[in-house]
């Protein structure tokens, strides 16, 4: 009874102290929706929630906006820094141009998982990554179980602490990385993902977020970012950032629920190419950039948003836009619209419990005649720093090959990198056979190309491949990486019940360094830019799974045969054929000749003495 | 020894023949080595020349090459293959060094079959020894058997274990029992299977010793030259750990082939069925397949003892049969060594047959192997399918040979036997 009494008191105490301070607990709140219309009727949509928790309150275990489900694994697993990605789709480099937020909140097809670990040696590091991947499936119905020794990497080169580490844990700090491209991202992940947000997906930004839209997008990455931070001169914070990107097809978006198949517009609604000679009223040539150029909130995301969570912090705009100032933005009564100074932006204020709407209309034709074809009316995407894309090479099922295609779109600036795989180690890779070369010329230009290697080879059954090149690309140049690998055939239990379809094998990070910045302290310098190829599929040959019993027996029989056949001429005698027993089938008939013989004359002396 | 001149003329025209058609393989048809050393029926995950390569590159970049699963085979190629000039600007010593191994497997049969020891040992004198082939003529099958120029182009590095046993062998019968335990504790330190070969080659010293040195006390001989066998490897073993600063290399060389993790096609029966075998019977079954193998030793040794030359013949046949990666160098290795037998050729009952199988397996093997792979109209059971008569058709060339042989030294008891219908009972 007494405990009741002092547990009641100690949440009254709680609650009064929350109120004594509500200013820092709406500013420790942050959430953030920005849209920005791509080319070719695309729609990349950046939701992102922020919030902090003082090192002091997460160690009394106090939570008010830290998710206190998270924090509590954090805690067992003695974890400084975690990084989750649930990704699905291609980023259209070519059409789309950079990624958001620098590559940096997104993650390779399937589940992406890395963090620092405090530990002092690595069997601990590994049992609490355990402890840690087990919790995080548990939380996120993800399969991050699977995550195991062959799944699990250290790189040494690609991943550096994003958030401030005092110096005294920062030597037993362990990076562990793992992934699992087979993963299918869905609505099942998204569910405990807000969840974890303060406001829960009821109010806010995050009420536009529903798992038929954002798993029906070409691209979406969910990340979950946590590290610790220190502002100078304040008490470090635990900082907890979600992020959801995502890109729509505006087209596909907007196509009615209950009536989902695709048909052509009738005649009268085709946009069509004036600029062609050919032009007139009855004929057209398509032009597809111009189309669905409008667009609203409850078309592309089939609501709209339900005012805004009230923890937010509300000196931020909860919704911006990235659209010329040119174009026309229809908004509901009551949202104040403040166009940026850049004149390619603009935020829009809402009241705590009104719907926001907002309609966007098509350009105007004068937009259309100053911006190029294919990105009328939009911002003009800006150019990565790097292009990759990665394929197979060879064909069969024996052996094969990756290229890794890097291609610089600088006309002046070089780009280091580092070129980081983590293989399954059924493929086994040949080292000796990686080379980069620079398309179009000499093999002496391709010496310096790789810089330095860092490898840690596949032992069968017990780990994956960790290859990890830190390298560079000549400006306005395409640098071709290629080895050779060898796919080898598993025992028939370790295939998945779609053995024919494939494995897959995860995308290839890359970390493009900071060209000027020397090395900080930790040794590693700062990534600028990240970006992930996509997964492959790999082809394994496979055994016949119908017939382990035919193939014992058959192998059973030819040992048997072989071993029979031998032990027979060791152990027995050489007789002439005519020598010894007679056996055989006259042997026989003669001694069964000869008992019925025996038989008939016993018979016939009897019926004699008869 | 008439006509030495002319002797010495061939001798060299063979050897210089066998080095050109090889050398003009791997000049003229550059795409060739490659693709043989890709090759299942060639190269095994013990043996392949391009792991062979992953090997050197890791262990010249300072990784442990066996920290990882690609590299099986043992630490003393590494300093070997590094002392040569680098593969990728000069192939031509890589390719010279196998050419010479080969001719030197040649030299060793050459001097084996000079011997006489196949159709008269110390024990046993067979009345049809004058029908045989001259050294020159066994080198020659040898040397131009396609099996041989295939695993030579296809640089596997089993023509180094051919190489250490053909010479064991060689030292045996010329009464040099040191040099012999020697030569078989470096193809033991290679491969791990010749050791099987011991108790036959300890016979075959024993037999072969000169008189003036010779140990009297088998038990004697058979002690001391066992303890040799094992300090050779004790220090070759500490050589390698030398080499590669720990012992890591043990169970991955050794290992491999003891528990058969790599489970990589080859022409052998044990890969499908430990791809098909249930995970609780694994270390039975791999127990049983061992033990299977090594059950020929015995039996062989004391049924067929006044000839130990012969015990070492079958016993290769049987090893390249039923190792656990047997590639088509074990099966040249033993046909290197059937015509020693030439005079109980007019014993063997099934030659067509046997014949006819090898041949059907070697040119059908590729095409479903083919089929499997890239085709992908055929699945894994073609393969196996066609490694069982392989198998089978091997077997029965040992089985042939064996019962020849040993109908050959009946009729020293029962001459009025020959040319008759005999049975066994």
């Amino acid at each position: 009874m007494r405990q009741l009494f002092s547990l009641i008191f100690l949440s009254l105490l709680s609650l009064s102290v929350s109120s004594v301070h509500p200013s820092s607990s709406s500013s420790d709140y942050h959430e953030q929706l920005v849209l920005r219309p791509l080319p070719l009727s695309a729609l990349l949509a950046s939701f992102n929630f922020r919030s902090n928790t003082t090192f002091s309150e997460f160690e009394a275990r106090n939570f008010r906006l830290f998710p206190r489900s998270l924090a509590q694994i954090l805690q067992h697993a003695g974890t400084r820094e975690l990084h989750l990605r649930f990704s699905l789709g291609r980023w259209d480099a070519e059409s789309w141009g950079a990624r958001p937020w620098d590559g940096a909140r997104e993650g390779g097809t399937g589940v992406e998982l890395w963090a620092w670990l405090e530990a002092d040696t690595d069997e601990e590091a590994d049992h609490k990554w355990l402890i840690l991947t087990n919790a995080l499936s548990g939380l996120f119905c993800a399969s991050l179980n699977f995550i195991d020794a062959t799944r699990t990497t250290r790189p040494v080169m690609s991943f550096q602490p994003e958030g401030d580490h005092p110096n005294s844990t920062v030597t037993n700090m362990h990076l562990l990385y793992g992934v699992l491209p087979h993963e299918v991202v869905c609505t099942e992940n998204l569910t405990p993902f807000l969840k974890l947000l303060p406001c829960k997906g009821k109010a806010g930004i995050a009420t536009l977020l529903d798992g038929h839209k954002l798993f029906d997008a070409s691209w979406q990455s969910m990340a979950i970012d946590i590290r610790p931070i220190c502002p100078s001169g304040g008490e470090c914070v635990l900082q907890i950032e979600q992020t959801i990107d995502m890109v729509l097809d505006i087209e596909r978006s907007k196509r009615p629920r209950d009536n989902p198949i695709p048909r052509p517009p009738p005649g009268h609604e085709l946009p069509c190419d004036t600029s062609k000679p050919y032009h007139s009223h009855d004929t057209c040539f398509p032009a597809d950039y111009k189309a669905n150029q409008d667009w609203s909130l409850s078309q592309v995301f089939g609501k709209t948003i339900k005012g805004t969570c009230p923890l937010m912090d509300p000196t931020n705009p909860p919704v911006c836009l990235q659209i010329p100032d040119s174009r026309t933005v229809y908004i509901s009564d009551g949202v104040v619209e403040k166009k940026n100074p850049d004149r390619n932006s603009r935020c829009f204020d809402i009241p705590p419990t009104a719907d926001f709407e907002m309609v966007v209309t098509p350009p105007s034709d004068d937009d259309a005649a100053q911006t190029s074809p294919g990105a009328v009316g939009v911002l003009q995407p800006e150019t990565p720093l790097l292009y990759a894309e990665r394929s197979f090479t060879g064909h069969g099922q024996e052996r094969g090959g990756v290229q890794t295609i890097l291609r610089n779109p600088s006309p002046d600036r070089e780009v280091e990198f580092v070129y980081m795989e983590t293989l399954p180690w059924f493929m086994r890779i040949y080292l000796h056979t990686m080379e980069a070369r620079i398309a179009g010329h000499n093999a002496a230009h391709n010496a310096s190309l790789i810089q330095q290697v860092s490898y840690r080879p596949a032992l069968d059954r017990a780990r994956g491949t960790q290859l990890e090149v830190r390298m560079r690309v000549p400006a306005a140049s395409t640098v071709f990486l290629t080895y050779d690998f060898e796919k080898s055939i598993l025992r028939y239990t370790e295939y998945p019940p779609d053995a024919n379809r494939g494995f897959d094998v995860a995308a290839a990070v890359i970390t493009i360094l900071n060209s000027n910045a020397d090395k900080d302290a930790a040794g590693g310098r700062s990534a600028v830019y990240t970006l992930r190829t996509t997964s492959l599929l790999c082809s394994l040959p496979t055994p016949d799974f119908s017939m382990p019993y035919n193939v014992i027996i058959f192998t059973s029989t030819a040992i048997a045969l072989a071993f029979g056949g031998m032990f027979n001429i060791i152990v027995r005698r050489f007789v002439a054929a005519d020598e010894g027993p007679e056996v055989g089938l006259g042997a026989l008939t003669g001694r069964l000749k000869g008992r019925l013989n025996g038989l008939l004359e016993r018979l016939r002396r009897r019926t004699g003495n008869k | 020894m008439d006509g030495g001149k002319v002797t010495l003329g061939r001798t060299a025209g063979l050897y210089i023949g066998a080095a050109v058609l090889r050398l003009a393989i791997f000049t003229l048809l550059p795409g060739l080595p490659d693709l043989l050393t890709g090759r299942v029926e060639i190269s095994t995950p013990v043996t392949s020349f391009k792991r062979l390569q992953e090997g050197l590159f890791l262990y010249n970049h300072n990784v442990s090459p066996y920290d990882g699963g690609v590299y099986h085979q043992a630490p003393l190629f590494l300093p070997l293959f590094s002392l040569l000039p680098s593969f990728a600007t000069y192939p031509i010593f890589t390719y010279l060094l196998y050419i010479a191994v080969d001719l030197l497997n040649a030299r060793a049969l050459w001097r084996i079959a000079n011997s006489g020891e196949a159709g008269s040992s110390a024990l046993f004198t067979s009345p049809r020894r004058e029908k045989r082939w001259s050294g020159f003529v066994i080198a020659a099958v040898f040397l131009f058997n396609p099996f041989t120029v295939a695993t030579c182009i296809g640089r596997s590095t089993s023509v180094f274990t051919t190489c250490a046993i053909l010479h064991a062998i060689a030292k045996a019968v010329s009464g040099a029992p040191l040099g012999a335990m020697v030569a078989l504790s470096f193809a033991s330190y290679l491969s791990m299977y010749p050791l099987l070969l011991l108790p036959p080659l300890l016979l075959l010293c024993y037999d072969r010793q000169r008189p003036e040195r010779a140990v009297k006390s088998s038990l004697a001989f058979a002690s001391i030259h066992v303890s040799i066998v094992a300090g050779v490897l004790a220090l070759l073993f500490q050589m390698s750990y030398l080499i590669t600063g720990s012992w890591e290399f043990l169970p991955s060389t050794y290992g491999v082939q003891l528990t058969l993790s790599d489970l990589t096609p080859n022409v052998g029966l044990w890969w499908y069925f430990f791809i098909e075998m249930f995970d609780s019977f694994r270390s039975f079954f791999l127990a049983v397949f061992w033990l299977h193998l090594s059950c020929y030793v015995g039996g062989l040794s004391v049924r067929i003892r006044r000839q130990p030359l012969v015990v070492l013949t079958l016993l290769l046949g049987i090893i390249a049969i039923f190792k656990p990666y047997p590639s088509i160098s074990d099966t040249s290795l033993f046909l290197a060594m059937v015509p020693l037998y030439r005079h109980v050729f007019p014993l063997m009952r099934y030659s067509f047959v046997i014949a006819a199988v090898i041949m059907y397996a070697t040119f059908l093997g590729p095409a479903f192997y083919h089929l499997w792979i890239y085709a992908g109209s055929g699945n894994a059971n073609f393969f196996y399918a066609i490694t069982l008569v392989w198998g089978l058709g091997q077997s029965l060339l040992v089985c042939d040979l064996m019962f020849a042989v040993l109908r050959d030294e009946w009729e020293v008891e029962r001459p009025e036997m020959v040319g008759k219908e005999i049975r066994q009972i």
